[in-house]
């Protein structure tokens, strides 16, 4: 399994017209060849593209797992969907990290609830009663 | 600092019961949701069949939509549980439910191909270990998969599509031919007539017919140098009409180093070859004008 749309320098979204330009533009007979019969014919290409998609992913994990010289991981599809490893983080370090932060917010919401409900009950208070103020001094003033 | 938020996958590992269950569990739906020709219906309940015998202990439709989506971040963190807590006998008992559940139907699809191996890669299992326990429980060798970016698999494949094109090739053919046949039909009549006219016109007519049918078999060759072809030449070293010897000389060389294919040896396949083009026109441009003047 080969990555004909790296091979022909394309984007997997390429529309039918431009792989046809490029298809023709290739100096390579027997890749034309191939190209030809995949991408050009339209139920073969969407085989193909969904095949791509997955082993695409396959390469993606394997880059992010430290898997891309796997023993399984071999030929033509080794050499055309081995990604270099990106910036992203293990998933399970950070789902373990974003936990104990979770954790630690909600610890200290638990200590601090008390003075806060205290807090939040006095500012409500003195509003309501600076409303009630504020509505008797108008009236007070239109009578 | 804001906590992003826990994605559908994170929030069933954490309620899980067993984390490596779920883990398992999504990989196993992946492999279900790549095989071929198999229901959505059909696939749940394989996987229920599947978790009776795991600790995950909650409904099963998250974890089949998560796979159906095409996580990849998902998919990775489940593999990353699996590498950090399984024992290799854990290991061997995940792979062996992976192969069961992608060659139930005795027929291993492309993909599922692709992910036993990125499996078997995770899990620590050496590839013999693999073939043993593949032919062990579908009842055939693990062989490589087929490549459908060749024209061979199709043709093995879909060989309908390829009957299809000869019988479109073979009728344009014969359209091409009768209507060459036709031609020569109308020629034939036209000859005749103007046989009944004069004798010595058709007997001008015939040479000219045999003139052009042999015209006609080698004209591919027989095309004679257009009397402006110097002007080309002198056109593609980009200097004007009238230039000298040495003129010619000095641009050859500036064109040549300009637009050698060395320069894009680094680059793609194809800049290369449109390099060689030029390369190869600027020569014969040049070539051409050092044997006229």
């Amino acid at each position: 399994m080969r990555d004909l749309y790296q091979r022909l320098s394309l984007p997997p979204t390429a529309s039918p017209e431009n792989i046809r330009r490029a298809i023709y533009a290739c100096p390579n007979r027997a890749l034309q060849q191939d190209a030809d019969a995949v991408l050009g014919v339209a139920e073969h290409r969407e085989d193909y593209d969904t095949l791509h998609a997955t082993v695409s992913d396959i390469g993606q994990l394997r880059a992010r797992l430290g898997l891309s010289h796997g023993a399984h991981w071999q030929g033509s599809v080794a050499n055309d969907f081995t990604y270099p490893p990106d910036a992203a983080v293990g998933q399970h370090e950070a789902l373990i990290g974003r936990v104990s932060d979770a954790a630690m917010r909600y610890n200290r919401w638990q200590r601090l609830r008390g003075p806060w409900l205290a807090a939040v009950a006095v500012a409500a208070a003195v509003s309501v009663g600076f409303a009630a103020g504020l509505a008797l001094c108008l009236r007070l003033s239109g009578a | 600092m804001p906590i992003a938020r826990f994605s559908p996958f994170e929030l069933l590992l954490l309620q899980s019961h067993s984390q490596v269950d779920t883990a398992t569990l999504l990989l196993l739906a992946w492999v279900l949701v790549q095989r071929d020709t198999v229901s959505d219906g059909q696939r749940c309940r394989r996987l229920t069949q599947e978790a009776a015998n795991l600790g995950h202990g909650h409904d099963l439709g998250p974890i089949m939509r998560i796979a159906a989506r095409r996580d990849i971040q998902a998919i990775q963190l489940a593999a990353e549980v699996l590498r950090h807590s399984c024992t290799a006998e854990q290991g061997l008992a995940v792979m062996h439910k992976a192969i069961a559940v992608a060659t139930d139907d005795g027929r291993l699809s492309l993909a599922n191909h692709y992910i036993l191996r990125l499996l078997a890669d995770l899990l620590q299992i050496a590839p013999a270990t693999l073939e043993t326990l593949f032919q062990e429980l579908a009842g055939a060798a693990l062989v490589s998969p087929q490549d459908p970016s060749r024209d061979a698999y199709w043709r093995a494949h879909n060989p309908e599509h390829y009957r299809r094109q000869a019988e479109r090739d073979a009728a344009q053919a014969r359209a091409q031919a009768d209507a060459r046949q036709q031609a020569e039909h109308q020629e034939r009549e036209r000859a005749r007539r103007q046989q009944q006219e004069s004798r010595r016109e058709q007997a001008r007519q015939q040479r000219e017919r045999e003139q052009r049918r042999h015209d006609q078999q080698r004209r591919p060759q027989a095309s004679t140098p257009p009397p402006d072809r110097t002007l080309r030449a002198l056109a593609v070293l980009e200097l004007s009409p009238g230039a000298s010897r040495s003129d010619i000389r000095l641009a050859y060389r500036r064109m040549a180093q300009l637009h050698h294919p060395d320069r894009v040896f680094s680059q793609s396949e194809q800049k290369i070859a449109l390099a060689s083009q030029r390369f190869q026109r600027i020569k014969k441009a040049y070539d051409y004008l050092m044997r006229r003047h």
